[in-house]
């Protein structure tokens, strides 16, 4: 086929509404001590503590700021151990034992709207970043220097494109909590005196549109307003919902901040809402578990820090004919494949996948150009692969393999079933 | 049950295979197989059996040796070559298609096993060539074979001199209209020519299929069926002698059609690039009416594309092809167009 390719068939039938949604309160969680981007953290409970929701466990250095360590449940510390993150490493975590109770730390608390409207953007981004709230979309980049910015900022744009097919977890919160996410959006325009707030939704997710759309009218006294854009593969990737928003391109590399642009995924943004309203770290997570190799597909509420193997578990386990199986950590194009069931669900995962392990077989290469007129970034995949075969870095570098952001598309729609998306990881590596 | 890690993504188009996407052009092949069949009976049987036949053959061959240099004992079944991904059925088909109905047997096999071995094997096969294997086949025949094949040789009585025949002895010959009605020159129906070009309907037909399977890139052929159009028009309208029945037949004779739906659209050859693409074929429609225009070549068209071919690493050089269109390159190849058409009119007013 010669196309450009904008949409990822659901060729495996996976379900993506869910009618299970069950809300799974873990017996023990562990929560990771050196989030990303932090590497050393130091500790303030010891084995044996009674903790509440809310308490601070430590407090992760990074190089340029440092991220409080939170509890999730109320229980008991019972060990300091390792534990597998859903990049596929390991991590120093601290157990603690829920005792079910949900105990609030005393730092939780409620604040008025008076307090909150008064707030400068510094105070707003103290508190946010006290609350150590990282960028809930995959990208984990610290909210509170996105909002620290001091560059003018135009809009504020709220993520709420599930970026990857078969992915529903900001979908199911945005439903739960509108109201949340629009006070939030407010917060965060008050933060960065932005005079308009935008919330891009895909076009085909009517229900949820109506739902936002009858909500932002409550807010007509500021310029908020709920966006349809296309529904194509990566709409989800922030470049291509600010182009589809704002009709700014950002080139890949620079901060959208630059050009008046502060995104923030729908997710981030309730976490925001609840950080300077309750004064609330994240504690909770929207977590699918799907995939043609599951039993019972099913989206769950959960704990940070809770295991999938006992989420797996609850929805039935693999299906008996399901030959070799690749858990994937978030989305189907983009997502980390792991040979581990037991993994601990941090901020960022939304989503366990167990595919149907498919073992394509690669034929050569018939030049159809279908990477070529696919790739969102527009450069070009199999010229890339070619230069990279041949260890040519010149004509890697003219090739700009380095924009490319593994979105996938080349992968998916190659004829002869090249893993094309390999090769521009490898030619990046190359170049380094 | 076994747990494996891959790399992202972990999805694959299930429509994007390589046998699907070669196997939908002899689809869109069929009509016109059936047609010269219809037309010329049991020798169209024969050559496009030839053509075929030697082109698998020849590929099938040539692996056999090679595996057998590399040591390798002989299996009837060999390893690196399939005729299930159908790239060279479909090469033999189009290039059987190409030929006159009264051409040697011997001629097309020859034809036929030189075209694969040179265009395509000696390259790495299957997405290493840089020509177009049916093309290449069509032009050795034509330059080695000229006059086993020569279109004045079936100036016969049910047929009468080809379109192109009549041109090449008076380019301002309107008389060809005569000979042949728009409808005839349409749809092929007792139109003289090769076995599968005549026929512009079953040809448009078949580059519909293509075009709904998203099996070719239809810039192409517009692009070249267009540079035709545009440049003989333009030719037209600053010549007295010429009307509008000059673009029509330009555009409706000699393979153009054919080679743009079928010869041109070959991905392997062409640039891969959409831009590049329509650079291409530009160049493949402006060298195809100056051949014949200015070189009295009827087989103008498949020169063309193989001349072509040569350009392709050219037009892909990473250094000035992305696959965009810029206003700057728009503007660059509007350009070029303008200076072919300007030199094509000319050309045609002084020197002829
Ligand atoms: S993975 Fe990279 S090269 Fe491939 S389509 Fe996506 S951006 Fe383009
Ligand atoms: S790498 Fe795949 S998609 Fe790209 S041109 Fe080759 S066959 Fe087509």
């Amino acid at each position: 086929m010669i196309q450009t390719n904008k949409q990822i068939a659901n060729y495996k039938n996976i379900s993506e509404d869910f009618e299970r949604m069950e809300h799974v309160e873990p017996e023990r969680v562990h929560i990771a001590l050196n989030p990303p981007r932090c590497k050393d953290c130091e500790t303030y409970v010891e084995v044996g503590d009674t903790v509440a929701i809310g308490q601070t466990l430590g407090v992760s250095q990074g190089p340029f700021f440092k991220l409080p360590v939170y509890s999730t449940v109320s229980g008991t510390v019972e060990a300091f151990t390792k534990k597998v993150m859903p990049g596929g490493e390991e991590d120093d975590v601290v157990v603690i034992k829920n005792d079910f109770k949900d105990t609030m730390h005393e730092s939780v608390g409620e604040r008025s709207d008076e307090e909150i409207n008064a707030m400068s953007q510094q105070e707003i981004v103290d508190i946010v970043g006290d609350k150590a709230l990282t960028g809930l979309g995959g990208a984990a980049f610290p909210t509170h220097i996105k909002m620290g910015t001091d560059k003018p900022i135009d809009v504020v744009i709220v993520n709420g494109v599930e970026c990857e097919p078969y992915l529903n977890s900001d979908y199911v919160l945005m439903q739960e909590r509108p109201e949340d996410m629009f006070k939030g959006l407010r917060y965060a325009m008050q933060a960065v005196s932005a005079p308009r707030g935008v919330v891009a939704v895909k076009e085909t997710k009517k229900k949820l549109l109506a739902m936002l759309k009858e909500e932002a009218a409550k807010h007509s006294d500021l310029d908020i307003s709920v966006v349809e854009v296309e529904d194509f593969y990566p709409q989800g990737w922030e470049i291509a919902t600010f182009k589809s928003v704002t009709g700014i391109d950002v080139p890949v590399g620079t901060l959208p901040m630059e050009y008046g642009i502060l995104g923030l995924n729908s997710s981030t943004i309730i976490g925001v809402y609840d950080a300077l309203k309750y004064n609330m770290p994240v504690i909770d997570r929207y977590v699918t578990i799907n995939g043609d190799a599951i039993k019972q597909p099913t989206m769950f509420k959960t704990r940070i820090g809770a295991s999938t193997k006992h989420l797996l578990d609850k929805s039935g386990g693999f299906k008996e004919d399901a030959g070799d199986v690749n858990i994937v950590m978030g989305g189907p194009m983009m997502g980390q494949s792991t040979p581990y069931e037991d993994i601990t669900i941090t901020q960022t995962t939304a989503s366990l996948l167990a595919l149907r392990d498919e073992n394509p077989v690669e034929e050569p290469c018939v030049r159809c150009g279908s990477c070529v007129y696919s790739c969102p970034v527009d450069i070009q995949p199999v010229q890339i692969m070619n230069a990279y075969k041949k260890g040519d870095k010149k004509a890697l570098e003219q090739l700009e393999v380095n924009k490319c952001i593994e979105c996938g598309i080349c992968s998916y729609v190659c004829t002869s079933k090249i893993h094309l998306t390999d090769y521009m990881r490898k030619g990046k590596n190359f170049l380094r | 049950m076994n747990l494996v890690q891959k790399t992202a993504p972990y999805l694959r188009k299930p429509t994007a295979r390589v046998s699907r996407f070669m196997g939908d052009v002899s689809v869109a092949l069929l009509p016109l197989v059936v047609f010269a069949i219809y037309r010329h009976g049991l020798s169209a049987v024969w050559i496009l059996l030839a053509a075929v036949l030697s082109m698998v053959l020849t590929e099938y061959v040539y692996n056999q040796i090679i595996d057998m240099l590399n040591g390798e004992k002989f299996k009837l079944k060999n390893k690196s070559f399939t005729i299930s991904n159908m790239s060279i059925v479909t090469s033999g088909l189009i290039y059987g298609l190409t030929l006159s109905d009264v051409i040697p047997l011997q001629v097309v096999i020859i034809g036929g096993v030189v075209g694969t071995f040179l265009a395509k094997l000696i390259f790495g096969g299957l997405g290493q060539n840089i020509f177009n294997p049916a093309a290449f086949a069509r032009v050795f025949v034509a330059l080695s074979f000229g006059g086993a094949i020569a279109y004045e040789a079936y100036v016969d009585a049910d047929a009468g001199a080809t379109v192109l025949g009549v041109l090449a002895n008076d380019l301002f010959d309107s008389s060809v209209t005569e000979y042949y009605s728009y409808w005839t020159m349409f749809s092929g129906i007792g139109m003289p020519g090769s076995l599968g070009e005549t026929s512009a309907l079953l040809i448009i037909v078949g580059g519909l299929y293509l075009f709904l399977r998203k099996s070719f890139d239809i810039f192409v052929p517009l692009t070249v069926i267009g540079t035709v159009a545009l440049l003989s028009g333009t030719i037209a309208l600053f010549h007295e002698d010429l009307g509008l029945w000059f673009p029509y037949t330009m555009v409706f004779s000699g393979g153009i059609m054919y080679a743009a739906v079928f010869m041109a659209t070959d991905p392997i050859t062409i640039p891969i690039t959409r831009p590049g693409r329509v650079y291409f074929a530009f160049g493949v429609g402006a060298l195809t009416l100056l051949i014949r225009i200015f070189g009295q070549l009827p087989e103008g068209v498949v020169f063309a594309i193989v001349f072509m071919n040569m350009f392709t690493p050219a037009i892909d050089y990473p250094k000035w092809t992305t696959n965009k269109f810029t206003l700057r390159s728009i503007l660059i190849f509007a350009a070029i167009v303008i200076v072919t058409a300007a030199i094509a009119t000319a050309g045609v007013h002084y020197a002829l």
